[in-house]
């Protein structure tokens, strides 16, 4: 069944810029799918459409089998987002922001303190519940944020970038958090500009390239249909930094023989890696993703 | 109904518990407007000019926390975010509004009840009276919340979310008669104070506790003032503020 379901999206916002032109794909129940793109290649505009929080001008978009342009309200209290670069309100602690989004949503004080504890306690929060989140790390703040948007127990979760500036640790927490509610049978879209993130993370993937969809399918689809079967690497001996470092994805073994030849011949180092999501990213868009 | 009632009152508890959980910030803040009321107090003593200073200090207290919504309706949707979260929980957005307005009303709580205790100690005024003057005051808050809610909404960075609200309070508090009466101005400028609805509450507020005496006109006039720019606050609050974005 496909939980979400977008036709050919459009959004020209009204000062006219164009975010989205032409963006199609269909994600099923219980699915991590990621949205990779540039910066400015339209992933909040679109996770904000589908979240009912900003109005397509062209195409479709159902979420749980209604229309985000007519039935906003279906959709709504069954999915949740977590907004991108969100920040907690630094003076209050993060037992707070949890407990008090859980009364917002309705529950009785008792049920929202018997479920801010658990929230927490998923998140890894408890330890630090009373302290201010303007005590916190980053990582912490970006948890605190995670419980606040989880606490409604949705079927579908809208993560926008929710990793962003969080060390190792916190990441790996909030992929083991994805990973949990999909265990649940939530449907996750995740935009992220971490591509091992992706490669971890996603069941299915959908790559946006100025408003367009470029490519569509799981990691594995991806690595094949840019034909490589490898990534070689070629840079100096001693590598004192990145200059003249060059990252190649032969397609025939014939070219694999020349870069080796070629190598050989100006006494440089050759190092072959399996092709990563990077890789296609770069092929598909043409530039990295930071750029 | 009651789940909307719900979902307001802890929207604006959330919204003002920064403050409620450091009280002293909370008076501190709350008695801005409170202070010309004490310079006024220590220059000429408990008089006449001093209780119209504490009847102003009752309008603009509410007017300026009205006004300071704005911070609310920024920080909310373009820092913390939050608005975003509430909007994919299906939470109303008049359950919202109310709920941020809620915590407007409770930053002013400590100046107007030393206010009041004030007033009530100074100038005895009837209860109906009391009534009246808190009715003009809460009309001014409410123009002054829609426009805090336009301003908000229209604020596209967080500097002048910041200093807007606090540069219009100064024009729109300190400068008119608020805290002293129309009177005390040349008559040529006093078209131009009657521009300010702040003066309008502050006249009504003074007129009905008994410090000044307004004419029958004046009074509809000083109503009709302020019911039309709350309706023109309104209209455009409900133009610039979206929950869904166009």
């Amino acid at each position: 069944m496909d939980v979400v379901q977008v036709e050919g999206l459009g959004k020209t916002y009204p000062g006219g810029t164009e975010a989205l032109k032409d963006v199609s794909f269909s994600i099923r129940k219980g699915e991590v799918f990621c949205l990779l793109g540039r910066n400015g290649a339209g992933k909040t505009t679109l996770l904000r459409i589908l979240a009912t929080q900003l109005r397509p001008t062209a195409g479709r978009a159902l979420v749980l089998g209604h229309d985000v342009r007519t039935e906003p309200k279906a959709i709504r209290g069954r999915i949740a987002v977590v907004p991108q670069e969100a920040r907690p309100q630094m003076l209050l602690s993060a037992y707070d922001h949890i407990f008090y989004y859980c009364l917002i949503r309705g529950m009785s004080r008792a049920d929202a303190k018997a479920k801010t504890r658990e929230v927490m306690d998923e998140l890894d929060l408890w330890e630090h519940k009373d302290k201010m989140t303007a005590d916190l790390s980053g990582g912490l703040r970006q948890r605190v944020i995670i419980g606040m948007a989880l606490t409604s127990e949705p079927e579908v979760a809208f993560l926008d970038e929710p990793s962003i500036g969080l060390d190792p640790i916190g990441r790996r927490t909030v992929w083991g958090l994805v990973r949990r509610l999909t265990k649940r049978g939530v449907t996750v879209l995740l935009t992220t500009h971490y591509m091992d993130e992706a490669e971890a993370l996603a069941d299915r993937l959908v790559i946006i390239d100025k408003g367009r969809t470029a490519f569509l399918g799981s990691v594995e689809e991806a690595k094949s249909a840019i034909g490589a079967k490898m990534r070689v690497i070629v840079e100096p001996l001693v590598a004192t930094n990145t200059d003249g470092r060059e990252v190649l994805t032969p397609s025939s073994n014939e070219e694999v023989l020349a870069i080796v030849e070629r190598s050989l011949r100006e006494g440089r180092k050759v190092t072959f890696k399996p092709p990563s999501l990077e890789d296609v990213f770069i092929q598909l868009v043409g530039g990295s993703i930071e750029e | 109904m009651k789940n909307r009632l719900r979902e307001a009152y802890f929207v604006g508890l959330f919204d003002s518990l920064p403050l409620l959980r450091d009280p002293m910030i909370l008076v501190l803040l709350s008695m801005i407007s409170f202070l010309p009321v004490l310079f006024t107090f220590v220059i000429t003593g408990a008089g006449p000019v001093t209780y119209q200073a504490v009847v102003g200090a009752i309008v603009l207290s509410l007017a300026f926390t009205g006004l300071f919504s704005s911070q609310s309706v920024y920080f909310n949707k373009h820092w913390f975010r939050f608005q975003d979260i509430l909007v994919a929980d299906g939470i109303s957005p008049t359950a919202y509004a109310l709920g941020l307005s809620f915590a407007t009303f409770i930053v002013s709580v400590p100046a107007l009840a030393v206010a009041l205790l004030l007033l009530v100690v100074w100038v005895h005024p009837d209860l109906v009276g009391l009534l009246f003057g808190a009715l003009a005051s809460i009309a001014l808050w409410i123009s002054m919340v829609f426009a805090g809610f336009a301003i908000g909404a229209s604020t596209k960075n967080v500097r002048r979310a910041n200093s807007f609200p606090q540069v219009l309070s100064f024009f729109l508090g300190f400068i008119p008669p608020v805290y002293y009466t129309l009177d005390r101005l040349p008559a040529e400028v006093r078209p131009i104070a009657l521009l300010a609805p702040t003066t309008h509450a502050a006249q009504l507020a003074k007129h009905y506790v008994g410090l000044i005496h307004l004419g029958e006109l004046d009074i509809i006039i000083g109503w009709a003032y302020l019911a039309i720019f709350a309706a023109i606050m309104a209209f455009i609050a409900i133009r610039k503020a979206h929950w869904t974005d166009p």
